[in-house]
């Protein structure tokens, strides 16, 4: 029997954002009225509690490093943005979208943890590297390994394979995907995030993230890249992979970046990991 | 007193690079960009006081890094970011290793 192809295994994943999916619809609508006010954000938002807690939690967290506290929905969009807000509640949708992966392929707080965890180090990143728009890195690292969770819940029996493949030939989780399948989880999650629109450089930075110098946007894909690479070393959660895998020093001189500063944002990791998965993971 | 990480202005100006000796005068200049604070290199007996891996007992140190080497791939192919990696996972679960247990 031949494997799902990728086309098959995409078009199966529902499009829906969840129970955050009328927030972000009023969010859209709000934002087409002249009329439209960060109170009128506001408003929509504190109409879903959890999401509204989860948002005040993330706002006064380190991972933003506000010195004042945030007591209103309204002051956390003045301060964060429209824009980080909206990537926000979609990246918190994409976590609910997948709660049915079964529990025997991957343990799915250790996935989380993990890629929750590459976000937060891709941001960091990206702000030492002063890259622009440094929070859209944090919604590239969170996603880079949405493509296992597309195979885990559309094509578990293929999944079983690629982890015999896997456990026998003690090779690496992306090579025995492309051995069982004849494609990997990057060119699966290319495929999801161009069918959600999803913008062409986040696109690239999740399709390339293991092969960063083959990215049409090089620098974005080598930031996911490497803050994957130091997630797995620090050991935070797992996305299936037990191995440390590669590091490509290309991708490192395309960064241009001195190790000096990896002390400092390991350190930066270990302080907003907890905060973050408390603002995504705890009901 | 030797610099120990360099330090930029808020331009990424580069006022004083690591491991250079500290003047008088580049004190000034620092003090006149409104540097506050900046790391310098401990002594030779106050690093090894803080050194981590130097207070662990060796048998626990070689289990460490054994384990570590185990959760790499191929670590005998590190390139030099890699190792750097590598050398920072040693320390920080040296420290993890020498806090009190709950």
């Amino acid at each position: 029997m031949n494997p799902p192809t990728i086309k098959a295994m995409v078009q199966a994943v529902p499009r829906s954002l969840g129970s955050y999916g009328p927030v972000l619809a009023e969010i859209e609508l709000a934002l087409q009225s002249p009329q439209c006010s960060l109170t009128t954000i506001g408003d929509a938002i504190q109409k879903d509690p959890d999401l509204t807690a989860r948002l005040l939690r993330l706002a006064n967290s380190p991972f933003f490093g506000f010195a004042n506290r945030l007591s209103t929905v309204a002051e956390a969009v003045s301060l964060l943005g429209i824009q980080q807000i909206q990537d926000m509640i979609v990246a918190s949708s994409v976590l609910e979208q997948f709660k049915g992966v079964p529990d025997n392929l991957v343990n799915k707080e250790s996935f989380w943890r993990h890629s929750l965890a590459v976000g937060i180090t891709a941001r960091l990143l990206a702000m030492e590297r002063r890259l622009p728009k440094p929070d859209k890195f944090f919604v590239a690292g969170l996603l880079h390994d949405v493509g296992r969770l597309v195979l885990f819940s559309q094509a578990g029996d293929w999944a079983q394979k690629v982890f015999t493949c896997y456990q026998s030939e003690k090779i690496l989780l992306r090579e025995a995907e492309k051995k069982v399948l004849g494609y990997d989880h990057q060119q699966i999650a290319a495929e999801l995030l161009q069918s959600w629109s999803y913008p062409a450089a986040l696109v690239q930075a999740v399709a390339f993230h293991h092969t960063p110098n083959s990215s049409l946007s090089k620098m974005d894909a080598a930031v996911v890249h490497i803050a994957d690479h130091l997630v797995n070393a620090m050991g935070i959660g797992s996305s299936g992979e037990q191995y440390v895998s590669p590091l490509d020093d290309k991708a490192w001189a395309v960064l241009g970046l001195d190790t000096e500063i990896l002390g400092r944002l390991v350190e930066n990791v270990d302080e907003q990991i907890l905060a973050v998965e408390e603002a995504f993971l705890k009901k | 007193m030797v610099v120990a990480r360099e330090v930029k202005n808020l331009d990424g100006m580069l006022l004083a690079p690591s491991g250079c000796e500290l003047s008088e005068r580049q004190i000034g200049i620092l003090q006149a960009w409104g540097v506050e604070e900046i790391d310098v290199e401990a002594s030779a007996e106050v690093a090894q006081a803080h050194d981590p891996l130097a207070q662990l007992p060796p048998e626990v140190l070689a289990q460490i890094t054994a384990d570590l080497r185990t959760r790499f791939w191929k670590p005998d192919d590190f390139g030099p970011v890699p190792a750097e990696i590598f050398k920072l996972m040693l320390l920080r679960q040296a420290r993890r290793a020498l806090q009190p247990k709950p």
